[in-house]
């Protein structure tokens, strides 16, 4: 499972891995991610937690910016996943995407980790 | 008192720097003093954010912030104008402007703001809104904000590095 999808400023790339037999979800997320495009970040993160994986993984390296509604999007992922027995964790946030990550202290209900390898290893 | 330039000086965090009640004006503008500069910058924003934000770290960059309070000015800014997107049914308008000591950036538009204390509690993190007012009021030095029927004026202060030393 592979795909790619362009929302203005925003790419989403989702996918399926695997890390010591156990299987997660990756989802890269890059550009900027503001109220303008909240509304298809949120359609596509809904779209993978209804899958039901174990653990989704989302990788903020490539992403510039974050403002309070993506960060909603990101919190209502984590809810939804904790409502059906998920973990949803974080990856090497830009300082930009870190800041709002710790004002809001989201960054102690969401693991935040320093690679991808390190939040698969849970 | 709305109308008096030293409104605009920087004050404690905390107390308001705006009268609660401010003065009726024959011209029902802005409440807030006129800026000191001659010539803010001024834009016209409809859901262009991004464009926003690349002019307000340009400005702030230029004017001597450090790139992490840059980048804090230019998420608050960011805030605003997005309160703009998802709030007001029409464009907002933002000047810039910055002197030895501070940066300023101003945002208006037609929206209404009820809440005098919007941004200054910290939301639940299940909250649905609500963080964005709270994380402007987190990383700037001073923020007024001025509601009525009219619209909404929301002023960003930043100080600069040298006005903090003190040269």
């Amino acid at each position: 499972m592979w795909y790619n999808k362009c929302v203005d400023l925003l790419t989403v790339s989702v996918t399926a891995r695997e890390s010591a037999g156990e299987p997660y979800t990756l989802v890269e997320i890059a550009g900027e991610a503001d109220v303008t495009n909240t509304d298809e970040l949120r359609r596509l993160l809904d779209d993978e937690v209804s899958q039901q994986p174990r653990t989704l993984i989302i990788d903020l390296s490539g992403l510039r910016f974050m403002d309070s509604s993506a960060l909603h999007a990101l919190l209502r992922v984590n809810r939804a996943l904790d409502r059906q027995g998920g973990v949803l964790a974080l990856v090497s946030p830009q300082s930009a995407v870190a800041k709002i990550l710790r004002l809001t202290t989201a960054d102690r209900l969401i693991p935040v980790f320093d690679s991808v390898a390190e939040a698969a290893a849970g | 008192m709305a109308r008096d330039g030293k409104t605009a000086q920087r004050v404690p965090a905390g107390q308001e720097a705006l009268p609660v009640q401010p003065d009726p004006r024959p011209d029902g503008g802005d409440a807030l003093p006129s800026p000191d500069t001659d010539d803010p910058m001024s834009y016209t924003y409809t859901t262009d954010l991004a464009a926003i934000r690349a002019i307000v770290h340009k400005y702030a960059v230029e004017a001597g912030l450090t790139e992490a309070r840059a980048i804090d000015f230019t998420l608050a800014a960011s805030e605003v104008a997005a309160n703009t997107v998802k709030h007001a049914k029409s464009p907002g308008s933002l000047k810039i402007w910055y002197d030895a000591r501070e940066i300023v950036c101003q945002i208006h538009d037609e929206g209404v703001i009820t809440d005098p204390l919007a941004g200054r509690r910290q939301p639940s993190l299940d909250a649905v809104g609500g963080h964005g007012l709270w994380i402007v009021n987190q990383v700037c030095d001073q923020v007024e904000m001025q509601s009525d029927e009219t619209g909404t004026t929301i002023r960003l202060h930043m100080i600069l590095p040298q006005a903090d030393t003190g040269h």
